[in-house]
């Protein structure tokens, strides 16, 4: 081993990041090597004074304080949501959660809109709109919905067209769009405030929070992006629609 | 599969996820370089982490899921924040007179105490704090977590060889800024060791697998 070798795998020697045999072959190195002794006798000095200059903070109380708030709450539903714009539903939120925990009632049921997108999207109701550009059905919306829909990110197919629907008193946006393969894939976004969303399986898919159901022949995932609540639906299984969901993401993500 | 599975209590989480709470607000702290956003950041991490504890598999590194978590949430949320800060700080080229200092040990100076006796921790946060958050992270993890490279490359969902060459470009960065401290309060002269010929390239490849490659390939 010569010293511009050396060099490339010091830091990993440094980490005791090697094996036994690499170990050898450098330690041989740096006994023969004054240079090269240094520089690994400085890197490795270095980390213990950053170390030691660097000790852990505190931790806040007042953070400790919030956690146990917060966890102690049990079921933490979206609470971004409802917390930043709704200060005073959240009593009400925090009975209501009580009140299913006493009455011992299933704990992630579906919420009402995954079931409402699942019946609109089986009941095939006529479009307000129809046309096969996405950006165009996405734009209709503007002015019949408190809140800007942006198209349906896509990958394959097209949109079909848009209804307006109402996701408890307040209307929201449901896109229909055909995949390639023939697959309906129906996209209903909705002001989050309005409603909560929660299904019995939920994960972490590219670190964002994704909710699962399913109702008779579809499947629904549903999850919330840039401040809207998004529910998708479709005759795809959970893989495929899973699939496509990340997708969107990736395409129209941050 | 999940049937079989026992159901984490909020116990479980209390026992095997708070305990990290220290070292998860030390590198939030670090790593948006704000009290309060510190403060969210690990509370929204920890809210997370509990929802989907039943996902965290028992017996597996909790630290190291904890802050997969952590790291996702902040980069998701502050990177986007914080990229505008960053570009000054990308010309990294390392200037001349740092890398002669360096080589100055070659020669037998004692760089060392130069470099390290009057290092101040004001000095080391605040180089720290200057790094691009990519590099920031490796070097949080890696120097202070204790992580193995590995662990980080899960952790930053990146390769094994994307987390050996930021962690060294993170340390070298840190080490120039130090230098640079060092120089504007007189404790190191710049230049003093321009007689010495500059290291080598500063972006070698930290690699021992290349390493392995071009021995088998019949290098020396």
């Amino acid at each position: 081993m010569n010293c511009a070798e050396a060099e490339t795998v010091l830091p990993g020697y440094s980490d005791g990041e090697i094996t036994e045999v690499d170990r050898g072959q450098i330690e041989r190195h740096l006994a023969s090597c004054a240079a090269c002794a240094s520089r690994t006798r400085l890197q490795a000095r270095f980390k213990a004074a950053v170390r030691a200059h660097l000790p852990r903070p505190p931790v806040p109380q007042e953070l400790r304080v919030r956690l146990r708030a917060v966890l102690g709450e049990r079921e933490i539903a979206p609470r971004r949501w409802l917390w930043a714009t709704h200060p005073r539903l959240v009593p009400a939120a925090v009975a209501a959660v009580l009140l299913v925990a006493i009455t011992g009632t299933v704990r992630h049921s579906q919420s009402m809109v995954l079931t409402q997108a699942q019946r609109t999207y089986q009941a095939e109701l006529p479009m307000d709109i129809t046309g096969s550009d996405c950006r165009s059905i996405a734009s209709w919306f503007r002015g019949r919905v408190d809140f800007p829909v942006p198209p349906p990110a896509i990958a394959a197919g097209s949109c079909q067209g848009g209804r307006l629907v109402n996701v408890r008193e307040r209307a929201a946006a449901y896109i229909v769009t055909r995949g390639e393969n023939g697959h309906r894939v129906a996209y209903l976004v909705f002001d989050p405030r309005d409603e909560s969303i929660d299904a019995p399986d939920r994960r972490l898919v590219n670190g964002r929070e994704i909710y699962f159901g399913t109702g008779p022949g579809v499947s629904t995932a549903a999850y919330h992006d840039r401040g809207l609540g998004y529910v998708v639906t479709s005759d795809l299984d959970e893989d495929a629609l899973t699939r496509l969901v990340t997708a969107s993401f990736t395409k129209s993500g941050p | 599969m999940a049937l079989f599975k026992k159901r984490p209590a909020p116990s479980d989480f209390e026992k095997e996820a708070l305990p990290h709470l220290p070292a998860l607000y030390a590198a939030a702290l670090r790593m948006t370089r704000h009290e309060k956003d510190a403060e969210d950041l690990v509370q929204d991490a920890l809210v997370r982490a509990y929802r989907f504890f039943d996902t965290f598999e028992a017996g597996t590194n909790c630290k190291a899921w904890l802050f997969r978590i952590l790291t996702n949430v902040f980069c998701n949320r502050y990177r986007e924040r914080e990229r505008e800060h960053e570009i000054l700080h990308e010309a990294e080229a390392s200037p001349a007179n740092f890398e002669q200092f360096l080589a100055g040990a070659d020669a037998g100076r004692d760089v060392e105490t130069a470099l390290l006796g009057h290092m101040v921790s004001g000095d080391v946060e605040k180089a720290l704090a200057a790094l691009p958050s990519d590099f920031r992270m490796a070097v949080i993890l890696a120097d202070l977590e204790d992580f193995s490279y590995k662990e980080i490359a899960d952790i930053m969902e990146c390769p094994a060889g994307t987390v050996m060459s930021r962690l060294y470009r993170g340390r070298k960065m840190l080490q120039q800024a130090l230098y640079q401290y060092a120089v504007e309060q007189g404790i190191i002269k710049a230049g003093s060791h321009a007689d010495v010929a500059p290291a080598d390239a500063a972006d070698a490849p930290v690699d021992m697998a290349a390493y392995r490659r071009r021995k088998e390939n019949g290098g020396a």
